[in-house]
């Protein structure tokens, strides 16, 4: 339906872009070509993830271009390159499967592995089977930020320490990843319903600046005094953290970097100050001012990224809690990586729409269908929810005689199935439909993202293995 | 059923069947719980730990409010019951309803619920026999079991599928209370506790969560123990082989390991720490005589065991100092943990009587190693490991299990089996021609519902027309017999 609506613009001529991103594409998997043929071994698991980066990064481009400019060969050839990605990322799982003699979810790195191929696979799905053909736009920047993660992570192949050595949490966690997928599909989904519902473009610009005002806050609660930052201290022998006692991360201050996220922090912030005026005075001038802090602190937050880019990957730094200097690495702050380039990519998609909303709304399925879907898709979510959290119980069950210990990962699970539960409620007993369940649908993902990383990353608890 | 109550019961049962109250309270219990993730809880947290994070005021607040231990604080547990009593009420005063529709469900449409119905179609049809067989015949193979509804006056069929998806979402509150009955159950009649027992050794006893000690009416005696390391040296596996004696006489053996607990009589007993106990089991030495050639061997001694050499010699230990240190004159341990050990052995001649110090290594002002008849070299130590045992007791947790599979088959019965109901009726239209009407209705997913009921039209269409054209073909051929 969508499509055909597309194919009566007139014939764009939008070839330029394919070209450029098979060039691309085809280049960087040259490139990589020539030092696998050095090194010799063609099929391994870095090579693979390295061509599912590959891949990823030009279907998003064309998703990307596509949510531009409407042109309809865009999204084919982006669907291609998905395939590709999903190829690639597929051989990759095996073959971590293969070395490590167990299905690949025991470390965050793992995970991160399933999770990206989940969600280029429920891309795929998404768009064949529904016609939700923009999904790729947001779904596959998600899977280009997982494999860059996955590239700093550590790869090798540990061995299970005894506790994880059970079919039981292999199910738990595929369940996990699944449902998560499910619950970040949804969540798309329900932003394209509130686009699709004619919210104002200036509210996504309020939402836009706050969860950056999130993010950089998350990032600031690392300030130390005279503007460091700290980050978890990395042994680069070892390939992991450095622990002072058990569970006790060692931490070091990048000096000055806090500063520059104070500083973002403050960019980000004016949006949501000027869309405050806006309100009250509604003077248009001061959206338009709004718009352009955007753009500001856009390029404020590259200039963070690539600034902590640099002074994380090497550089020893002091600690206050240990004598002498320490390296740091990216891989000991995924989640502050992560987090930046979230940033940076959640205030591009507001630009995105902001230029071409009428295009998007084209281009989208109505609200009511996108209402429905984003139903089915929780009603998916909320089972293999339930199931992960009895997974997890009879796991727990099993390896420590208890299958409920109100640990801060379980705990959160159970926060996620009653926010679900709520919206469930809701949604069948009290007729909610549209806004209102697309909000809850929001807040679901967002406490799904806080027990997937919040809970790991802040809260101490049984669940230290991942 | 509540008229003749007096008001105040009648408002406490509204309130409490209410889905607000149980959205407040849900909401409550959310906020409740993740203040219980961010503020460090007790029982897990060393009593330490909680004195380096708050500050003594903090710390004697947040005790008083019971803000350390929410999770087994009676408030929250009081909490949770009403949970359970609000889902209970609420289903309670939705059941009648449900039960009427499921039990007796409406077959013969009227006129007023004909026109009101959402997705209806009528078919053109020769007379309401014809068109009521079809309509039969099609249902019958969408498996729907069509029912023929004869009234007074009228003729119509019905058909319906998976009507227990009406009835699903009490399945689903069911389990959630038999999962809440297990863990009231845990939480009043289990326990879980800890027990270390060093190889060759049995207990009973076991020290409890809360300090206490629980004896059993059996004991758990540790046969052999150990861990197995993966080439790197992490560890792989952790195992100890138990086994349940009652009256002195063994009941049951089982090697445990990690995720694999022995159960005995409802008492769980599951691998959860190693380690040594510090005490000395054997130690190996290679022998060999002081002066001249002579053959070395080996031998393993034990703490109170004593060697004989040769006719006139034995060895005992006469001392094992895992860690020693020499300080005024005397020989001390620094800890209980092997890092520099000594052994004092006692080489005693049984003739003259005559008893030699043989230390290893030799520590000058006690060693007399010079004077044995004998030397000794330690080769290997063994020590007395012990296994780790977490016990626990759950007599709710069958509960809990069941519960979780009749929620699964719930959900899965409240998401995926739609509940279809269809009818057909032959009615006169506007123009006075007789149609057979069809409507249907779905409780979920109406937009999949909505292709279905085309579908079952379309057939019943092309049904009535096979008939007609079979009818005219009967008819013609009587005509032709005639």
């Amino acid at each position: 339906m969508a499509r055909a609506r597309v194919e009566q613009q007139p014939a764009a001529t939008g070839m330029t872009l394919v070209v450029m991103v098979g060039l691309g594409v085809a280049f960087l998997l040259f490139m990589a070509f020539l030092n696998v043929v050095k090194s010799g071994n063609l099929l391994n698991e870095s090579n693979l993830l390295y061509a599912a980066l590959i891949f990823y990064a030009g279907a998003g481009t064309l998703y990307l271009g596509f949510g531009i400019t409407g042109i309809p060969s865009y999204v084919r050839f982006a669907s291609l390159s998905t395939w590709a990605g999903v190829l690639a990322n597929t051989g990759a799982i095996a073959h971590r499967w293969y070395e490590a003699g167990h299905p690949p979810f025991a470390s965050i790195y793992e995970m991160l592995l399933s999770f990206v191929w989940t969600l280029a696979v429920l891309t795929l799905i998404a768009e064949k089977k529904y016609g939700v053909k923009v999904i790729g736009t947001v779904t596959m920047p998600l899977a280009i930020v997982g494999v860059v993660l996955m590239q700093l992570l550590r790869t090798e192949v540990h061995p299970l320490v005894p506790a994880l050595q059970s079919t039981w949490l292999h199910v738990h966690v595929t369940l996990a990843m699944l449902a998560y997928a499910a619950c970040a599909l949804s969540f798309a989904l329900a932003m394209m319903f509130l686009i699709q519902d004619k919210v104002r473009t200036e509210t996504f610009l309020a939402a836009t600046s706050l969860f950056g005002i999130a993010t950089y806050a998350g990032v600031l609660t690392r300030f130390e005094k005279w503007g460091g930052l700290s980050v978890a201290a990395w042994n680069p022998e070892e390939k992991s953290e450095v622990f002072l006692a058990k569970g006790v991360r060692l931490f070091v201050v990048i000096p000055d970097l806090g500063w520059l996220m104070l500083l973002v922090l403050a960019a980000i912030a004016t949006p949501l100050f000027l869309y405050l005026i806006w309100r009250k005075t509604g003077n248009e001038n001061s959206i338009d001012i709004a718009n352009r802090a955007v753009f500001v602190s856009i390029l404020l937050q590259v200039l963070a990224l690539v600034f902590f880019l640099l002074r994380a990957r090497d550089g020893r730094y002091g600690s206050l809690d240990a004598e002498g200097l320490f390296p740091t690495s990216l891989a000991a702050s995924p989640f502050i990586l992560s987090g930046l380039v979230g940033g940076i990519f959640v205030s591009l998609l507001y630009l995105l729409l902001l230029w071409r909303r009428e295009d998007l709304e084209r281009m989208l399925p109505s609200a009511e269908e996108l209402d429905r879907i984003t139903y089915k898709t929780i009603s998916i979510a909320f089972p293999l929810l339930t199931l992960m959290i009895a997974a997890g119980a009879y796991w727990a069950n099993r390896t420590w005689g208890s299958y409920w210990s109100w640990d801060p990962k379980e705990t959160w699970a159970a926060i996620t199935w009653l926010v679900y539960a709520g919206y469930l409620h809701m949604r069948i007993t009290r007729g909610w439909r549209g806004r209102r369940a697309a909000y809850f649908a929001i807040l679901g993902f967002a406490v799904v993202m806080f027990t997937f990383f919040g809970v790991t990353y802040l809260l101490p608890g049984l669940h230290a293995y991942a | 059923m509540a008229g003749n109550l007096t008001s105040v019961p009648r408002k406490t049962w509204q309130t409490l069947s209410s889905i607000k109250t149980g959205v407040i309270l849900l909401i409550m219990v959310v906020i409740i719980s993740a203040a219980g993730t961010v503020i460090l809880q007790r029982p897990v947290t060393e009593a330490d730990e909680m004195q380096r994070a708050y500050s003594p005021q903090v710390l004697r607040t947040l005790d008083g409010l019971g803000l350390t231990d929410i999770f087994h604080a009676w408030w929250f547990v009081a909490l949770l019951v009403m949970v359970s009593l609000s889902i209970v009420a609420a289903s309670i005063q939705r059941f009648p309803n449900s039960w009427r529709y499921y039990s007796r469900p409406y077959k013969s449409p009227d006129e007023t619920f004909r026109k009101a119905l959402a997705t209806q179609a009528r078919i053109v049809i020769k007379d309401e026999d014809s068109g009521l067989a079809a309509a039969e015949h099609v249902f019958q193979r969408a498996g729907l079991k069509p029912e023929r509804m004869v009234r007074e006056s009228s003729f119509s069929v019905f058909g319906e599928r998976n009507r227990i998806s009406e009835l699903a979402v009490y399945i689903v509150h069911a389990s959630l209370l038999l999962i809440f009955l297990g863990g009231i159950v845990d939480a009043l009649y289990g326990w879980r506790g800890y027990v270390a027992i060093a190889r060759g050794e049995q207990s009973s006893q076991l020290e409890l969560h809360n300090g206490t000690i629980r004896t059993l009416p059996f004991a758990v005696r540790c046969d052999a123990v150990g861990q197995d390391n993966y080439a790197d040296g992490t560890p792989k596996k952790w195992w100890s082989n138990l086994a349940v004696l009652e009256d002195g006489r063994v009941v049951m053996r089982k090697e445990i390991v990690v995720n694999d607990p022995l159960v005995y009589h409802g008492v769980r007993f599951y691998q959860s720490s190693f380690g040594n106990t510090g005490k000395v089991d054997k130690i190996m030495f290679t022998v060999g005589p002081a002066n001249g050639p002579g053959e070395t061997r080996e031998i393993a001694l034990a703490p109170d065991e004593t060697l004989t050499l040769d006719a006139d010699t034995t060895v005992r230990i006469a001392e094992f100092i895992p860690d020693y240190v020499v300080r005024d004159g005397q020989v001390y341990t620094r800890s209980t943990q092997v890092g520099d050990p000594a052994v004092h052995l006692v080489v005693e001649s049984k003739k003259s009587g005559k008893a030699v110090n043989f230390w290893i290594p030799p520590i000058p002002g006690f060693e007399q190693n010079a004077s044995s008849p004998y030397k000794f070299q330690a080769t290997d130590l063994q020590m007395v490991h012990f296994t780790g045992l977490q016990v626990s007791h759950e007599p709710g947790q069958w509960a809990v299990w069941a519960g979780v599979i009749v929620m699964g088959l719930g959900l899965g019965i409240v998401f995926y089996l739609v509940h279809m109901r269809f009818w057909a009726v032959p009615v006169r239209d506007a123009q006075g021609r007789l149609v057979l009407w069809v409507g249907g209705t779905a409780n979920k997913n109406k937009d999949v519902f909505e292709q279905r009921f085309r579908k079952l039209v379309q057939d019943i269409e092309s049904e009535v027309k096979v008939q007609s054209q079979s009818c005219a073909a009967a008819h013609a051929t009587s005509l032709a017999g005639d």
